[in-house]
């Protein structure tokens, strides 16, 4: 079998990411199940590099023509996906904010401060 | 004479806040909720004799103004009214917007510029902006409203209990009224004046204001 650079990269690659992964479980960073779905999905990553005819047995069985057009289909939708999760969770955050900044704004007055300089 | 509490959200608006705050202190109480404006805006309103709240960072018109409704709520207002710093509202017009939460006839009473002949709308804003913003809201939530996103509105204390803002943004003026229908609130719209300065929302902040609807109804 002649292996394509390209395997050796993102093969490369993967290990890297989960190496990072690994670490930030040990960390606490990374809930179980977090870590279990960042490892599939790059195991399919992995699978779609050596194996590439599997996504075209997938893609003839989703009516897809192609394996590669799965394999891009899929991706655009998951960047999407993960996209929306990190706009849901900035929305998220900016409300943290608000309140944050909101408590401050009624814990001293600018009434409060005279009243304590007096 | 009732506890009535005018709150001014305000964002760099030095050159007319102290104006704004002498117009409408015969009023009521003034809370001016300076939101990190980075002129000397807050300045102005602590010199001017006023309460005043700061946000450290700005939040948005929306967030301002569930600031200073939450002082009010916790001093015991009877009515808020929400008014504009930038000079677009006409003091002189608070008892009018007020008289029907005084006489019991309304838990919100909410300014129209449409049901003022005197108000000189521009034309564009009138037809493009303003017109498809009242229709989409009257449809959207079920009222029959004559404006949308006009700042001029005053609440009672029972509407206050009820109204909890967490548009941040410009979408809070829908989202109050949205809260009115929701919570049974009763409602009069009275006839106010909008001054035009060169500035006001365009067609991408009614496309922003839409965005922030759809995203705060996913993200509760």
């Amino acid at each position: 079998m002649v292996y394509l650079p390209l395997q050796i990269i993102v093969t490369i690659f993967v290990v890297l990411v989960v190496f990072r992964l690994t670490k930030k479980y040990k960390d606490n960073i990374l809930k179980t199940s977090e870590l279990v779905g960042w490892l599939m999905i790059w195991t399919v990553v992995l699978v779609v590099f050596w194996l590439p005819q599997t996504t075209s047995y997938l893609a003839t069985l989703l009516g897809i023509g192609r394996g590669v057009d799965l394999a891009v289909y899929s991706a655009v939708l998951m960047i999407f996906y993960l996209i929306f999760r990190l706009y849901l969770k900035l929305d998220k955050q900016q409300k943290e904010i608000t309140k944050i900044v909101r408590h401050l704004a009624l814990s001293e007055t600018n009434e409060d401060k005279e009243q304590k300089s007096n | 004479m009732n506890n009535v509490f005018i709150i001014i959200p305000c964002y760099n608006e030095a050159e007319h806040l102290a104006k704004v705050i002498e117009s409408v202190k015969p009023y009521g109480r003034v809370v001016v909720v300076d939101d990190g404006s980075t002129d000397n805006s807050f300045q102005i309103a602590v010199s001017s004799g006023t309460l005043v709240l700061k946000h450290l960072v700005n939040r948005g018109m929306g967030a301002a103004l569930e600031t200073g409704d939450r002082l009010a709520r916790s001093q015991g207002a009877e009515i808020v009214v929400h008014f504009d710093a930038d000079g677009q509202h006409v003091a002189e017009e608070i008892p009018l917007l007020i008289q029907p939460i005084v006489n019991n006839e309304a838990d919100a009473v909410l300014g129209s510029r449409f049901l003022k002949p005197t108000s000189a709308i521009p034309f564009f804003k009138k037809h493009f902006i303003l017109k498809p913003a009242v229709f989409f809201q009257n449809s959207m939530l079920g009222v029959k409203l004559t404006d949308a996103h006009n700042g001029f509105r005053a609440l009672s204390c029972h509407a206050l209990e009820k109204i909890r803002i967490t548009q941040d943004g410009m979408a809070h003026a829908t989202e109050i009224i949205e809260q009115i229908k929701t919570n049974n609130l009763t409602y009069q719209e009275v006839p106010v004046t909008v001054i035009y300065h060169e500035f006001g929302q365009g067609f991408l902040s009614g496309l922003k204001i839409l965005k922030d609807l759809i995203f705060g109804k996913i993200n509760k």
